[in-house]
């Protein structure tokens, strides 16, 4: 793991992380994750339900925070003992593209012992929060 | 399994399920071309998100998790990450059920360790319980 990470001013934002999400992608991740739940793989049920078709499990939009991290600091893993704090806002459903926006709140020597705090969210194509929350990354 | 699991039944502190995954360089390599790694990180060491992923299937699996609970947040922690040829033992909890204006929630806590019992990760997340519903939302 690299030992320096890019210099960030408070404020600033960590390079755009995105994924598009599929039916297919959904299908895949509910063998990965064992959740088949028909709101995600079955789109009778979903057309039936009050979001009028699937929805991508809650870690697929959430997964472009993870890769922001990881692409910024040039590593393959997270530094031990990084935290994130979020809620779903609402659901994404096959055609939409997320992005994580992250920004840089507060840099350790400022507020936090040995912590870079971050704030984010994953927004769909129409800039509609999907998910919204906090990083704290160990420096 | 917990077929009979829901708010009503679920009891501080008791440990769910508990359950033991291997993890191979295959599977790594299939979840980062799922969601869509570049090149640039080691196929050796799993993505963060795939230990997460990893836990909560055996949540699914033990049905811990009522047909219909909305999962609203989550605080979670990342430990060592999770490398090819290692054994993840994940474990389940109910920490605290509350209501709040007529809606009940549970938190639940998710902790992976490998096999040299250090933490992979620690997630902590609340669910929204159904009412009296068989929807099947998560």
């Amino acid at each position: 793991m690299k030992t320096s990470l890019p210099p960030l001013a408070p404020g600033q934002a960590l390079p755009e992380c995105r994924i598009t999400i599929t039916q297919a992608l959904i299908d895949h991740y509910a063998e990965v994750s064992g959740d088949f739940n028909p709101i995600h793989v079955d789109p009778d049920a979903g057309r039936d339900s009050d979001f009028g078709g699937t929805i991508a499990h809650g870690c697929i939009p959430l997964e472009p925070v993870f890769q922001c991290l990881l692409r910024w600091s040039g590593a393959d893993r997270l530094p031990a003992q990084t935290r994130l704090r979020f809620r779903y806002r609402s659901p994404s459903r096959p055609g939409d593209t997320i992005r994580a926006e992250m920004r840089l709140i507060a840099e350790p020597q400022q507020k936090l012992d040995g912590l870079m705090r971050f704030s984010f969210a994953c927004l769909r194509q129409d800039d509609q929060v999907v998910i919204d929350g906090e990083c704290d990354f160990p420096v | 399994m917990n077929p009979d699991f829901c708010y009503e039944t679920a009891r501080l502190g008791d440990v769910l399920c508990t359950g033991i995954v291997d993890v191979s360089e295959a599977d790594i390599a299939r979840f980062r071309s799922l969601m869509g790694y570049g090149d640039s990180t080691s196929e050796e060491v799993a993505p963060p998100s795939m230990g997460l992923t990893y836990g909560l299937k055996l949540g699914w699996e033990h049905a811990i998790f009522p047909p219909g609970v909305v999962r609203m947040g989550d605080d979670d922690e990342f430990g060592k990450p999770a490398r090819a040829g290692d054994q993840l033992t994940t474990s389940f909890r109910i920490i605290e059920k509350f209501e709040r204006k007529e809606r009940r929630f549970l938190r639940y806590e998710m902790r992976t360790v490998n096999q040299k019992n250090e933490m992979v990760c620690a997630i902590v997340f609340v669910g929204l319980m159904p009412s009296n519903t068989k929807a099947q939302i998560s």
